[in-house]
């Protein structure tokens, strides 16, 4: 049975990576792998391997203590059935945590976009030279989408060069890098990328530790192809033709305020974790009430109609929900391949055969080009136990930084790069041309860098 | 701290009973109250920070169960409403006698409401009426049976209502049981008002108008809305037997028919262009399914899970039963306070009163308690989703409908209690 459960998640993952020549949505690829995975699961025999494992063995303990005397009256199938779904259900937990702390990050951006508030931050950008825009572009991207995630912070980016930047030609590798810049950025913060989130909510790494480790080799990982176009980038801006940025009248008021509530609200996500020691979610929740509140009383002139549009309710109808259920989907599949213990098998092959965690992480990081890196890390949290592991050890920081920043090798390889290529119609070929190999070369750059800061710090 | 916690319980819920007038969207206040119930909690408690975070963990595992399971039926309703699938049933109906066709109407209404959510039901026959029934006055009187019929026609189904669903999901009730024992009680309730207005009713439907039947015909016609509808209607059905086969909770189910309706309707239009097809997939009605609602629920139901952890709940429910002696009493009071209040927290609130140790699955309290709570909302208009959202489509009076309706929704709904109360030693598993 484990070998048809891995076969319908390589079949699933299939899917998912061909999404577009198959023509299938690949949230629907997503949910019904999620989905059969578990059923097969309940209804398989259980491996003698599973039933001596440690969760399994705790998991009988727990029952026998719970029903009493009833226990006697269960058969095998029985307490393999519960053992599923006692799994399943936490599983479902965790997921939950995430994702509803994707979903208020997304409404609240969406309610700061709505608002016009990322004007504030655009419209001191007035340069009209080539480089020295793509560099403050750059810059801007690495910093906005290490508080904001990626996807919303390239979905910001690409909106405004497409006002700055008439040149479809020069438009192309703006928005490559923009996908470089939103992915290393988005590595050396908890709340700047999902992967990352995931580790810091899983108590794999910690908020302090991670930036001060993580800065440096995300930075190189992001100037490294940032230096080198800086010298081969030829070609103009091109005309703008009317000055629509700043003219448009019939914008609301509260721009200003919702930027700085929205901001202040994920920034104040992780210092809410260490007063309250309750999940970041709820943070995040907290931060959505509050500007949802706002929102519904800062327009009273407006009447019900059109203030819809800028309360939280008309933000939520606008965020990408296929998105979260993609991540639910993909999520369960890897939670069912984990409870089979199949990843925590595949981790000890790979050790066994590679030998070092470095190199296998690094591979990781250049698989998640290839394929999603939710569940690449959702696999890797699996494979690797927080007992050998302790939080902020060297395996967890460095698969935050390859899980990161590897997506930006292919333009399929990251979120922030699917929405560019939807915005912008970025072929893959030309991305694989003209930017995979810059990536790569900042991916490998920041990777060395980080492994060098990682061994001066260990030897103090 | 457990009474700053109740006060900040009730004042949260009091701003959602007034949504309107502090315009204040209830799905905001419910999250802030849930977030702050928690933080209060987490932060004063006297038990390990750990400890805290395992309950929440515990709840938001269920309460997850129970959104993306919402979230999956909303989106294949939406789905098929997207196909104009419900048009094989609307079509159907011709008839031009007022009282032959309230019949039709709420029979429609009751069989389809135990399979869609009630709010949906309700919209979608209140557009049908709309056509069929040009008299204003006569139109108002079928509206309020459609919302009496589509609770009514709620209570007995595991998928029928949200309260009814969160009973099944939390393993308080079977699937079909509460349909063996509930059906009755339920036809009774939505029959006491169809057969009083059957003699009272007096009027005709009205002339239609000319150009009434030439603005359906302009609707663009998409292919598969009869596959859509009943690949919709069959994923819907075969979610009770994906548990019972398979022992893996609901929201699988309801995820797994989810995925196929998804795949079908991203295959079934190769002709058209991706943004042309992008209204017709799962992808493009996951836009318009109502997630504030979703949002309301998981606020409303993480506050009430602190209420549960702190064991307020517990206690209240002791209270309770020693100053009123009577579960049955307790609930049917619960039926008609949710004619005032929301149903969800009510049911969520009751789950928390009343441990599954001493009532089983499938016991009495849980079989009555969904058949209240699903059913009291049709006292007054503004006591269901159903009827809020009819009130909004045909501008229902609250007065007119509390003149008119709630008398007749309050016999049927007694009638019903009895029925089920007479009925249950004979049916119950566990009288």
């Amino acid at each position: 049975m484990e070998t048809i459960i891995i076969g319908v998640f390589v079949i699933g993952y299939l899917c998912i990576a061909l999404e577009h020549p198959i023509k299938i949505n690949k949230t629907a690829s997503a949910i019904l792998t999620g989905v059969i995975c578990w059923t097969l699961f309940a209804l398989s025999t259980p491996t003698e391997a599973l039933i001596n494992s440690v969760p399994f063995t705790g998991f009988l303990e727990h029952l026998k203590l719970e029903l009493g005397d009833k226990f006697a009256a269960l058969s095998q199938h029985d307490i393999f059935r519960h053992f599923v779904v006692e799994e399943l259900s936490h599983h479902l937990g965790s997921i939950a945590e995430i994702l509803f702390f994707l979903m208020g990050a997304m409404t609240i951006v969406e309610l700061v976009d709505a608002h016009h508030g990322f004007r504030f931050i655009t419209d001191r950008i007035s340069t009209r030279n080539a480089k020295t825009l793509l560099w403050i572009i750059c810059w801007v991207t690495f910093f906005l989408s290490s508080v904001l995630d990626n996807l919303t912070t390239s979905i910001v980016m690409v909106s405004l060069i497409r006002k700055l930047i008439p040149n479809k030609d020069m438009r192309l590798f703006f928005a490559g890098m923009i996908v470089i810049a939103a992915n290393a950025g988005g590595a050396w913060t908890p709340i700047g990328d999902v992967t990352t989130t995931m580790l810091w909510i899983g108590g794999q790494i910690s908020t302090a530790s991670i930036m001060k480790v993580m800065f440096i080799p995300s930075v190189i990982c992001m100037l490294t192809p940032l230096i080198y176009l800086s010298f081969t980038l030829k070609g103009e801006l091109g005309e703008i033709h009317e000055h629509h940025v700043k003219h448009e009248a019939e914008m609301v008021g509260g721009g200003k305020l919702m930027l700085i509530l929205g901001v202040g609200a994920l920034v104040s996500v992780p210092v809410f974790k260490t007063f309250t020691h309750l999940p970041p979610y709820v943070g995040m929740l907290g931060g959505l009430g509050i500007l949802w509140v706002v929102s519904e009383l800062i327009h009273p002139e407006l009447d019900e109609a059109v203030k819809k549009n800028y309360t939280a309710a008309g933000a939520l109808a606008r965020i990408d929900v296929p998105s979260v259920l993609f991540f639910l989907g993909i999520l369960l599949a890897v939670g069912a391949l984990e409870s089979m213990l199949t990843l925590h098998n595949f981790a000890e092959w790979l050790a066994h055969t590679l030998g070092d965690n470095r190199v296998i992480i690094t591979l990781i990081g250049l698989l998640s080009a290839v394929v999603d890196n939710v569940p690449l890390v959702a696999a890797s949290m699996g494979m690797y136990s927080l007992d050998v592991y302790p939080q902020d050890h060297l395996i967890w920081e460095y698969l935050a930084y390859c899980a990161g920043t590897g997506g930006s090798i292919l333009i399929i390889g990251s979120a922030a790069g699917v929405a560019v290529m939807g915005m912008e119609k970025v072929d893959f070929i030309w991305y694989a041309k003209k930017i995979s190999f810059v990536a790569m070369l900042g991916y490998f750059g920041g990777a060395a860098a980080y492994l060098l800061i990682e061994q001066m710090l260990g030897a103090n | 701290m457990e009474i700053t916690v109740i006060i900040l319980f009730v004042v949260g819920y009091l701003i959602i009973a007034l949504e309107h007038p502090v315009r204040i969207n209830k799905a905001a206040t419910a999250i802030l109250t849930g977030v702050l119930c928690w933080t209060i909690y987490g932060v004063m408690d006297h038990h390990s920070v750990e400890h805290v975070k395992e309950q929440l963990s515990h709840h938001l595992s269920q309460v997850g169960g129970i959104l993306f399971f919402l979230m999956g039926a909303m989106t294949i309703v939406e789905l098929i409403d997207a196909y104009h699938g419900f048009r094989i049933i609307t079509d159907r109906i011709t008839t031009r006698n007022p009282k032959t066709l309230l019949w039709v109407i709420c029979w429609v209404t009751f069989f389809l409401s135990a399979l869609l959510d009630n709010l949906t039901t309700a919209i979608v026959m209140v557009s049908l009426v709309r056509k069929l029934v040009p008299d204003k006055n006569m139109r108002l009187f079928f509206c309020g049976m459609i919302v009496i019929a589509a609770n009514a026609g709620g209570a007995w189904s595991p998928i029928g209502d949200v309260t009814t669903t969160m009973l099944w999901i939390g393993g308080q009730i079977s699937a079909v049981n509460i349909i063996k024992t509930l059906l009755l009680p339920s036809i009774v309730c939505m029959l006491v008002p169809l057969i009083y207005l059957q003699f009272t009713l007096k009027g005709d439907l009205g002339h239609e108008e000319p150009n009434a039947h030439s603005t359906s015909g302009q609707h663009t016609e998409v292919r598969g809305s009869r596959l859509m509808f009943f690949l919709g209607i069959g994923g819907l059905i075969s979610v009770p037997v994906f548990k019972t086969l398979t022992n893996m909770p609901p929201y699988l189910g309801m995820l797994l028919a989810l995925g196929v309706l998804w795949v079908v309707s991203e295959l079934i239009n190769p002709d058209m262009d991706d943004a042309e097809k992008k209204p017709y997939t799962a992808a493009g009605a996951l836009t318009r399914i109502d997630v504030p609602s979703v949002l309301f629920f998981l606020g409303i139901l993480l506050a009430v899970g602190a209420l549960e952890s702190m064991e307020i709940l517990s206690h209240f429910s002791a209270y309770l039963e020693k100053s009123l002696g009577d579960n049955r009493i307790i609930i049917t009071l619960i039926g008609i306070l949710s004619s005032i209040v929301d149903n969800v927290p009510l049911v969520a609130a009751s789950m928390g009163m009343y441990s599954m140790e001493t009532y089983h699955t499938d016991h009495m309290i849980w079989e009555y308690l969904a058949y209240c709570a699903g059913t009291g909302g049709s006292i007054l208009i503004i006591g269901s989703a159903a009827g809020v959202a009819v009130m909004g489509m045909e501008k229902i009076d609250f007065i007119w409908y509390l003149k008119r309706i709630s008398l007749l929704a309050m016999l049927g709904y007694f009638a019903g209690a009895i029925i089920y109360l007479i009925i249950y030693p004979y049916l119950a598993v566990h009288p």
